[in-house]
């Protein structure tokens, strides 16, 4: 299946060629984990975000067991800060 | 060295300019810009006297690095009693005033007194006049720099002044350089209306000289290296927020009514970028202050066939557009996802001289004063001031700016606008300033930040948004907000910009930066961040003196008592009456929020 991921502010970066404003398509196998979803997402390891999955963010520890179905809306956003 | 050792007064009441040396003892406890010019201002005045009054001091003062060819090295601050709050008020711009002030030889410049007829004030190096201004009184911001600039006809001439708001003494009104950049929050322009000093104009031809040009100049070389644009800051600047609060649930939407806003998409970088329906681009391009690598600013143009603008060729050109802070006040706050009304009334900020947080929190509050009737069209003068409408945002705007009709009572600040017509607890302010765009539910950080301000609600006196978006727990962000307080008044009185933090920069680079350029050892840590509380507690001990106390401490009803709609503070109030108490003490203040003698001891403010 595949799944819209949204990549806010500078991680936008790291979008796949391809990629529309802000968002791509990742493929993963049916009833994958949202870390199995973010391993295919091309932002290098060093890069920090946070992880919002159809409005509720999700935290690091839970990646692992969070289950991604489709049409899950996974957004991902940085820590940046100011105004 | 990098100080000019030398500071220019202006007494507009007797007409004297007199240059005197810089106070160097207190330069080394107080660095520059915000924590030597607040130094200057609490010395000098009493800080119980009226904002709006002769007594009070404005003071422009820049950094030890501003001037210099640090990255950002273009900052100046404006010092005074804020006409907003009672309090101290502490504004910082970029642009580039800040550095030409520098390069005529001034850390400083303080005006005094207040003159009987409009004045402004011509600056070239030593040569310093008071001259007559009843050819631009009257004028916006940039009308005055356009007549100015013929005058003088020296394309590096920079200007500093206040449009009609300020004149009308709008208590919000901002000191405006550059044309679209601002000494924006807590009415420092007011005090430059009241004294009856439209603008300053500059142009200087000294240099200025760093302590270790080799190391200073290596020092430059290698922390530029890391402003590049991976955090997009150059191509979508601040307003990249607007996606993560939105998202995140801290995005003040109606008056605080929600934290997240269904037309936040139509005011993002993406809508910025895209063309609409009628080929037009909100975006024309970046733009830079003195000497920055990052270029945050936006330069925008409205679309010509937008209501706001159509048959006003004077709106069509490219100006100063929506950041992330303008884009919450203008838009979100008022239920407005109208980018080019946001753009107009943002426009019309820089063109009368306000801040356009205070004006767009305070026109949402009178939104909510209109929604439950507690004023109505015969209050308004006819305007239906209903949350959502792009129409109402943008004559309400320009009513304000020109101190006119229902613009009157809403160049007063929520504060003052919802107590006059009996709701103060619609009014989103602490001390009296409007807040910024981050809500203290679901940031309770932030929410403890904005109430422990010493210049009122704002988002860029503490740093706590990384722990704040891990965590909505309490634990831990008393000493998060105390400590960073102390470091961001450090870095304010540098001469630097705060966002190269944001971008790649750590504390250490700015303590480096002004080990080499400065006089003295700066490379200790402990150093800076003695120096920065002991601004912090200045401020605060200022405030004091002026009649604040714990009870100003604090936060609207609506922020301790309605819980959060959405998102992930969802349910959540700010929990600061546990917070406070515990920032209090790790402050070394007493349980009213008073620096105890000992605190007061340690940091030489005995």
């Amino acid at each position: 299946m595949e799944i819209s991921v949204t990549l806010f502010g500078g991680l936008r970066h790291f979008l796949p060629a391809g990629s529309s404003f802000n968002k791509c398509k990742i493929g993963v196998d049916e009833g994958a984990s949202l870390e199995a979803l973010l391993q295919r997402v091309p932002i290098p390891a060093d890069k920090p975000y946070l992880v919002i999955v159809n409005d509720e963010k999700v935290s690091r520890e839970a990646y692992a067991d969070t289950r991604i179905q489709a049409g899950d809306d996974v957004v991902l956003l940085p820590p940046i800060k100011g105004g | 060295m990098t100080w000019q050792n030398k500071i220019l007064r202006v007494n507009l009441s007797n007409g004297s300019c007199e240059i005197e040396p810089l106070n160097m003892e207190w330069a080394d406890a107080y660095l520059g810009s915000r924590g030597l010019g607040s130094k200057y201002l609490y010395e000098e005045m009493d800080p119980a006297a009226d904002a709006l009054s002769a007594e009070n001091r404005i003071i422009f003062a820049t950094g030890p690095l501003t001037g210099t060819m640090a990255s950002t090295g273009g900052r100046y601050t404006v010092i005074t009693k804020g006409p907003l709050t009672g309090g101290i008020a502490c504004s910082n711009s970029g642009g580039k005033f800040g550095g030409e002030l520098k390069m005529a030889g001034y850390d400083m410049l303080i005006i005094e007194g207040e003159s009987e007829r409009p004045v402004y004030l011509h600056i070239e190096d030593e040569k310093v006049e008071i001259c007559d201004a009843s050819e631009i009184w009257g004028k916006t911001v940039w009308e005055t720099e356009d007549i100015l600039a013929q005058k003088y006809a020296d394309p590096l001439m920079r200007f500093a002044g206040i449009g009609q708001a300020g004149e009308t003494l709008c208590r919000y009104a901002c000191v405006v350089n550059d044309k679209h950049r601002a000494a924006g929050r807590s009415g420092v322009g007011a005090v430059m209306g009241a004294k009856k000093i439209k603008t300053i104009a500059v142009r200087g031809t000294t240099g200025v000289r760093n302590k270790d040009p080799k190391a200073f100049y290596d020092k430059v070389n290698e922390v530029n290296s890391r402003l590049d644009d991976r955090d997009g800051m150059s191509r979508d600047g601040t307003l990249a927020m607007i996606d993560v609060t939105n998202r995140f649930g801290s995005l003040p939407t109606r008056n605080n009514r929600s934290v997240s806003f269904e037309g936040a998409e139509k005011l993002n970088p993406e809508a910025m970028h895209t063309p609409n329906a009628n080929g037009h681009t909100n975006i024309v391009t970046n733009g830079a202050c003195f000497g920055c690598t990052i270029g945050c600013g936006r330069i925008c143009k409205i679309d010509p066939t937008h209501f706001s603008v159509k048959d006003r060729p004077e709106y069509h050109g490219a100006s100063g557009g929506l950041e992330y802070e303008s884009a919450y006040a203008l838009g979100s706050a008022c239920g407005v996802d109208d980018i080019d009304a946001a753009t107009f009334a943002g426009f019309i900020c820089n063109e009368y001289g306000m801040d356009p947080i205070s004006m767009g929190g305070t026109i949402a509050a009178a939104m909510e004063l209109f929604d439950i009737g507690a004023i109505d069209e015969t209050t308004t003068g006819g305007i239906k001031l209903e949350f959502g409408s792009a129409e109402a945002l943008c004559q309400i705007a320009e009513l304000t700016g020109k101190g006119e009709g229902f613009g009157a009572d809403v160049a007063m600040g929520s504060k003052r606008l919802c107590e006059k017509y009996g709701h103060p607890d619609l009014s989103m302010t602490v001390k009296g300033q409007e807040f910024a765009a981050y809500d203290g539910r679901s940031m309770q950080g932030m929410g403890l930040a904005y109430a422990t301000s010493n210049r009122g609600a704002c988002h860029l006196r503490a740093d706590p948004y990384e722990h704040d978006f891990e965590t909505t727990e309490i634990a831990g962000k008393a000493e998060i907000v105390r400590d960073s307080q102390h470091v961001v008044a450090f870095l304010d009185s540098s001469g630097l910009c705060l966002f190269p933090g944001g971008c790649g920069w750590g504390v250490e680079d700015y303590r480096e930066l002004v080990d080499a350029a400065c006089d003295g050892d700066w490379s200790g840590e402990e150093r800076m961040r003695e120096t920065g509380e002991r601004i912090w507690t200045l401020e605060k001990l200022f405030n004091l003196r002026a009649g604040l106390s714990k009870k100003d401490d604090t936060l609207p009803k609506r922020i301790l008592e309605e819980p959060a709609d959405v998102g992930t503070g969802k349910g959540l109030v700010c929990r600061l009456d546990e917070m406070l108490p515990e920032y209090y003490e790790l402050s070394g203040w007493d349980a009213e929020g008073v620096p105890t003698a000992a605190t007061l001891a340690r940091l030489g403010l005995n």
